[in-house]
């Protein structure tokens, strides 16, 4: 059997967070709220029945799909245009000048201020939070893949053209590999950008989403049905952005150092 | 000097510069020339500067950006004072480490943007909601980055320091302090962004002022013009305190290379 | 008779973007015969390695033409292959993949490339590391890939650009030997750069000496040591009387610079 010594981190993390729910669930018997706040209060064990019933119903499987839906086809457009076009404005320089400003002026600006335009545009339905998510995700990517273009050894590239290799071989053997652990880590800030989209675009007038449900929850003062939409959100995003970490790790095998990025 | 010659001074700032008034130039002459477009779908330049001289220069909206920046500043100094603290904590004593991260690094990879309603029914529709969405948001960045800079602190210098008589007050002064400000101000990039986004969040979903308020308030009624005159004034706002902090991280560390990360 | 490798009045201007031109080289004439081993030697900064991507076919001279085999080179060729000084090993490639690198891109059958890469890991003495990754490597290690990857294609000429500078001494003492008799077997014509005039003395058979920047032929030693040469020849008075003409010829470029 291992000490406590090496276990202490997971023994402490997990007791910070069991100690916290403890707690949240035990206000109620500790405190006495007031009128107002008790109408409106939740406990954990509420929570978690609510979305049980919720699950055994059916009644998140529609806004699941939805939501899921706006999700990944977001992603994958910011996907097809962010990788391409970072390598393209890596390598080009006449390229790299032209789109600066607006790459530099867009991703200071949280793309979340287009929403009543995208919503004026696409209307309600599932477009207009599409393209809210493939707006904030397409930047960490392309940036990334431009970074991690930019920042192959030049070195390398030498290498390869002294054995006669063509652009694209350049491109193939040495930018790409080069580029991945960079794509990889925007992918994790893009996983969290589009998880952005889907929750606020789906708070303002959407028919159906997670968002939705959270919204439609809160102004009906129904909180543990909030709390409900506010966990699925959370637990995907822990899910994919722990899977994506665990890509990152394997593929940093053959980097001596870890790349770190907040 | 020649224009030649100074193109290939600063092919970059030309390239940039015509690229921007080339696309303004196509968009305005398209919509006057070309396409008979919508008014209540899309807009043009000369009448977003029309807009934006009567929104900004001549002060309407001005009131609007003051709300937003006092919930703004409110929110991000609490999340200076609280996330900064709790970092240099974490960083100094592995204890509290372990207790915290699994919690934290939990809550930062999730869009606790969802929450936005249930503050909202704890605080109400204004200030303090607001300033909590802000707060919530942008309060990780500082505790992760404050949290690096300490673990970063090379233990030689510490070592040094001490050996030449220096005291516990010196150790914080002149090695932990500006190690770690270099991460701090990065940090504060980060958090300025997703400061925004609670602003704006805060501010669509349920006020009645404020620079997010009246964006979306343009949307609902096509005011097209004045909509992206709105957008403008956030993406200059954004843009420049993104430039002032990245000036500051060369200030705080001229040692270190300019960060690869945008 | 005619050189293998002729290189007549190169000249070089680097004219970088936002700073005054550097002339790299002016002036530079060499000449290698098939199968010799030929050494530049030179202050730093003075054009050696701008001079060998010249001959690789990387960079463009302004004035004057490389030939070899009495054809003018245009870009990089089957025929030449170089040793990079800092390895320029693909990080995220095993050694048996960095090694096979040449043949890959010269479309050999996957078979063919395995078993001639296995044979040159196996000349440089690196058996057992075939699936290693650099980062797992030690600088001679390295350097050894370097050396297999150039060899794999089995080119005429071989490029060495300060191979053995990043490597402690010891392990360069070791490089040095073991290099020549890859070279005595194989016959390649090899041409060299170092700042070791040991190391020049000990290879070569012949030193070029080019000057200070711009850089120019300055002088030619020629190295008259009976072939295979050892360790223990290092010290012989003869070894020493060429070393010390080597370093006064060079010792006036470096005056020049400073004064
Ligand atoms: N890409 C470049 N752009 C501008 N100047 C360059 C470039 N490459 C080399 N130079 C300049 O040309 C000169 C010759 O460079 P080179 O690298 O060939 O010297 P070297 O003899 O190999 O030096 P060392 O012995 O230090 O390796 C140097 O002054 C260098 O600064
Ligand atoms: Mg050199």
């Amino acid at each position: 059997m291992r000490g406590y010594r090496e276990r202490e981190p997971f023994i402490l993390g997990a007791a910070v967070i069991v100690l916290l729910i403890a707690l949240w669930e035990a206000v109620p018997s500790l405190v006495t709220l007031s009128r107002g706040m008790a109408l409106f209060f939740t406990t954990p064990s509420k929570v978690a029945a609510t979305f049980w019933r919720m699950l055994v119903n059916g009644e998140l499987n529609r806004h699941l799909y939805v939501s899921g839906l706006e999700f990944v086809v977001g992603l994958g457009l910011a996907i097809l245009v962010g990788l391409p076009l970072g390598l393209l404005m890596g390598r080009s320089k006449t390229l790299d000048a032209l789109l600066d400003p607006y790459v530099n002026a867009l991703n200071a600006t949280p793309r979340l201020v287009f929403l009543p335009l995208l919503i004026l545009w696409f209307g309600l339905g599932i477009w207009s939070k599409i393209m809210i998510v493939f707006a904030g995700a397409v930047f960490p990517l392309l940036i990334n893949t431009y970074v991690g273009v930019r920042n192959v050894n030049r070195v390398l590239i030498d290498v390869v053209r002294s054995f006669c290799a063509s652009e694209r071989q350049i491109m193939r053997i040495v930018v790409v590999p080069n580029s991945v652990p960079y794509i990889v880590a925007g992918l994790r800030l893009a996983i969290g950008r589009a998880m952005l989209g889907v929750v606020v675009g789906e708070f303002f007038g959407a028919p159906e989403g997670l968002g939705h449900v959270i919204a439609e929850a809160a102004s009906n003062y129904v909180v543990d049905k909030v709390f409900v939409g506010v966990l699925i959100f959370m637990g995907m995003s822990l899910v994919l952005t722990m899977s994506v970490k665990k890509i990152e790790s394997n593929l940093t095998r053959w980097r001596p150092e870890e790349t770190k990025t907040f | 000097m020649g224009l030649g010659a100074f193109y290939d001074q600063h092919p970059r700032l030309i390239l940039g510069v015509a690229s921007i008034a080339v696309l303004e130039g196509a968009w305005e002459l398209l919509l006057t020339y070309v396409v008979a477009y919508n008014p209540f779908f899309l807009t043009k330049p000369s009448l977003i500067a029309a807009a934006f001289n009567q929104q900004i220069i001549q002060g309407k909206l001005w009131k609007d950006i003051a709300i937003s920046s006092r919930a703004f500043a409110l929110g991000l100094a609490l999340a200076i004072l609280v996330g900064i603290p709790i970092g240099a904590v974490m960083g100094w004593r592995r204890r509290v480490e372990y207790a915290l991260d699994p919690l934290l690094t939990a809550l930062y990879a999730s869009p606790l943007v969802a929450l936005a309603p249930v503050l909202i029914i704890a605080f109400g529709v204004g200030l303090t909601a607001k300033a909590a969405l802000v707060f919530l948001l942008s309060v990780f960045p500082f505790v992760f980055n404050t949290f690096a800079g300490v673990r970063a602190t090379d233990r030689v210098l510490i070592n040094v320091v001490t050996s030449f008589g220096g005291k516990e007050r010196d150790l914080y002064l002149k090695v932990i302090l500006p190690s770690t400000l270099p991460y701090i101000v990065a940090g504060a990039r980060l958090a300025i962004g997703r400061a925004l986004v609670g602003i704006l969040v805060g501010e669509f979903y349920a006020a009645s002022e404020g620079i997010g308020f009246a964006i979306s308030q343009f949307g609902d009624t096509y005011r097209l013009a004045e909509m992206f005159s709105g957008i403008l004034v956030l993406c200059i706002a954004a843009v420049a305190l993104t430039e002032a902090l990245r000036k500051l991280e060369r200030v705080v560390a001229p040692w270190s290379a300019e960060q690869t990360s945008r | 008779m005619i050189p293998y490798i002729r290189a007549r009045e190169i000249g070089l201007t680097f004219r970088p973007k936002n700073r005054e031109p550097v002339r790299a080289i002016k002036g530079l004439d060499v000449e290698v015969g098939r199968g010799e081993f030929v050494t530049l030697v030179g202050p730093s900064g003075c054009g050696k390695s701008t001079f060998l991507n010249i001959v690789l076919g990387l960079l463009r001279p302004d004035t004057g033409e490389v030939q070899i085999d009495g054809r003018r080179i245009t870009g990089p060729g089957p025929e030449r292959a170089m040793v990079f000084q800092e390895f320029g090993l693909l990080p995220w490639r095993t050694v048996l993949a960095n090694v096979e690198l040449g043949l890959e891109l010269r479309a050999v059958p996957a078979a063919e490339r395995h078993r001639r890469s296995l044979e040159l890991i196996q000349m440089v003495g690196l058996t057992g590391f075939e699936r290693h990754y650099p980062h797992e490597l030690s600088g001679g290690m390295k350097q050894r890939v370097g050396l297999a990857r150039a060899l794999a294609t089995d080119p005429e000429v071989l490029l060495m650009d300060e191979p053995f500078a990043a490597l402690d001494a010891q392990t360069r003492d070791l490089m040095q030997t073991e290099l020549l008799q890859i070279w005595e077997k194989s016959k390649k014509t090899v041409l060299f750069v170092t700042h070791s005039i040991e190391e020049a003395a000990y290879l070569s058979d012949r030193v070029v000496i080019i000057s200070a920047r711009p850089g120019r032929t300055k002088e030619i030693i020629k190295i008259d040591l009976p072939r295979p040469r050892d360790y223990e020849m290092r010290l012989t008075p003869q070894f020493n009387d060429l070393k010390l003409r080597i370093w006064e010829t060079i010792k006036e470029e470096l005056l020049v610079r400073a004064g």
